[in-house]
């Protein structure tokens, strides 16, 4: 038998192919990112120039020194921090409290088929309605503080979770269910064995979306109305025509919603190490 | 030889699954028994319902008539006391070697220190030591159905349903696991229930062979296999060896000579 093996292992030792196609110089980290940034810098420097030639105006669509002038401003008074910081807190408030609940939700419907087909049209019919026409009501009963853009921002991502936990429990695979019951495991060894860690990856992957309908949820909420936060100053900054403002808020939130993707990539990774093992490399055709 | 007793008979099994032109009858009046520490396998046509009895002996299907007798008592299924593995070795993906060995016990609440002590020898017997963190997606075929094969002997189950477990495997692997098996059921004196539609692999390692007719599956023969051999491969080069697959093949109705 050792001898069987010992010839399948020698003929698995094959070299490495080189690759045939030449990378480019750039395609590195470090190239890519130059590239990045250099897209970035002549963007900016375009629409400079072209406020300064006449072609943009600065009035309707502010200029990038203007921009970086009110960013000054704002740093150094210390509201874009803290407009920054009760915007973020409302979003991930909203994030974690939606996730948490659509998607203990969602699983709880694996226990009863019953229940699932029951309440599958209200959800299909509460998911069907853009949740942002909620705001104005949710306004009405949470009041114009923090309480009611959480509120918009779990009504946003509660669903989303909801539903990919619950298909992703009804297609966990009955294999591996049905191995566990020949092994004598009752119903909740079976959900929280099989069903629950087989739809970690559907419900992780909703953290992407749903950490984007966070923030949508904590700046329409502030839209309607508020005292704080980015969506605020964006709002109040519109309405007096002050772009640069707008443009700052708007930049902000990127920067939040960049930062918040990369640690929800981060999460994702270090959360389902047996996924890693299987990522291999993407076919180069 | 001491006399044979029966362990598991099934009795007058029949199940039907509703289908597009109304009920289909797969298992019909079917009976056999199996013996103490006995090696016996299933063959017969594809579709027959060699699946669908399994199912129902583990307790994940429930049958429309019929008994089943363990030991001289009538019971419902022998869920929690069997040994399932089919063609596809199920390992949980997001768990390591280790911690797919220790699926069952771990149902059945066996303290955890101890589990993996357990684990780690039975690991080691079957040349995985060293594997323990791995996670299934890195391991061969054969490497994955080995882990199975510990997950399930661990449990000491009373019987070990194989559902086609080497099917999916290449030739060398399935030769090398087909004797892992015969050694491990022989040191932990198991019984095994093996359903295949390879008639090659049914001579080389059972005791009794079972061949079921076609759609409802009934009893067609049973043959007992007489070949003392210490392996599987040692058994394929057993005189008697051809003579029982020729049997065998023509009670499946395969044409092993072509006429002219």
């Amino acid at each position: 038998m050792s001898l069987v093996m010992s010839d399948t292992s020698a003929r698995k030792k094959i070299t490495p192919r080189k690759s045939r196609k030449k990378r480019s110089t750039f395609d590195t980290t470090l190239g890519r990112a130059v590239l990045q940034l250099l897209a970035v810098a002549v963007f900016f420097a375009l629409w400079e120039l072209g406020v300064h030639a006449g072609y943009i105006s600065a009035f309707l669509m502010g200029s990038p020194s203007g921009i970086f002038a009110t960013f000054y401003k704002l740093v150094l008074s210390g509201e874009l921090l803290s407009d920054s910081w009760y915007t973020l807190f409302e979003a991930i408030l909203g994030f974690i409290i939606g996730t948490i609940f659509g998607s203990l939700f969602g699983l709880a419907l694996w226990y009863s088929v019953f229940v699932a087909k029951l309440v599958e049209p209200f959800i299909v019919a509460i998911n069907s309605v853009p949740k942002i026409a909620l705001a104005p009501i949710v306004v009405l009963w949470f009041g114009t503080g923090l309480i009611s853009k959480v509120a918009l921002a779990v009504s946003l991502t509660a669903l989303v979770a909801l539903i990919a936990a619950y298909q992703a429990a009804k297609d966990a695979d009955v294999d591996l269910q049905s191995l566990m019951i020949s092994m004598g495991a009752d119903k909740h060894q079976v959900f929280w064995k099989a069903v629950v860690p087989s739809t970690l990856p559907s419900i992780i992957a909703t953290f992407r979306i749903n950490i984007g309908f966070g923030l949508v949820g904590a700046v329409v909420g502030e839209f309607i109305s508020s005292q704080r936060g980015l969506g605020h100053m964006i709002f109040l900054a519109s309405s007096l025509y002050d772009l640069n403002s707008v443009w700052v808020g708007l930049f902000t939130l990127m920067i939040l919603g960049f930062v918040l993707y990369y640690v929800i990539d981060i999460i994702e990774r270090t959360s389902l190490p047996w996924k890693q093992a299987t990522t291999s490399h993407q076919v180069q055709v | 030889m001491p006399p044979k007793q029966v362990q598991l008979t099934v009795q007058n099994i029949s199940k039907s699954f509703p289908g597009k032109g109304g009920d289909v009858n797969v298992l019909d009046d079917l009976s056999f028994s199996i013996n103490e520490r006995d090696f016996v396998s299933i063959i017969g046509p594809s579709g027959c319902g060699k699946t669908t009895i399994f199912n129902i002996i583990a307790g994940l299907l429930e049958p429309d008539g019929g008994t089943i007798t363990y030991r001289g008592k009538e019971i419902e299924s022998l869920r929690g006391r069997v040994g399932y593995m089919m063609q596809k070795d199920l390992l949980f993906p997001w768990r390591t070697v280790m911690g797919n060995v220790l699926l069952g016990l771990e149902t059945r609440g066996v303290d955890q220190k101890e589990a993996e002590e357990k684990a780690r020898e039975y690991l080691k017997q079957f040349g995985l030591a060293g594997f323990e963190n791995a996670y299934p997606k890195t391991l061969s075929g054969g490497m994955r159905q080995r882990v199975a094969l510990i997950r399930t002997l661990i449990m000491d189950p009373d019987i070990l349903l194989l559902d086609e477990p080497f099917s999916a495997l290449d030739y060398q692997t399935r030769l090398y696991l087909e004797g892992v098996l015969k050694d491990a059921v022989q040191k932990f004196n198991k019984t095994v229930i093996l359903v295949t539609h390879d008639i090659d692999e049914a001579v080389a390692l059972s005791k009794r062979v079972v061949v079921l007719s076609g759609r409802p599956a009934r009893v067609k023969v049973v043959h007992e296999i007489d070949i003392e051999a210490t392996s599987p491969i040692t058994a394929r080069n057993d005189v008697k060896f051809s003579t029982y697959f020729k049997t065998l093949c023509a009670e499946l109705d395969i044409q092993t000579e072509t006429t002219s």
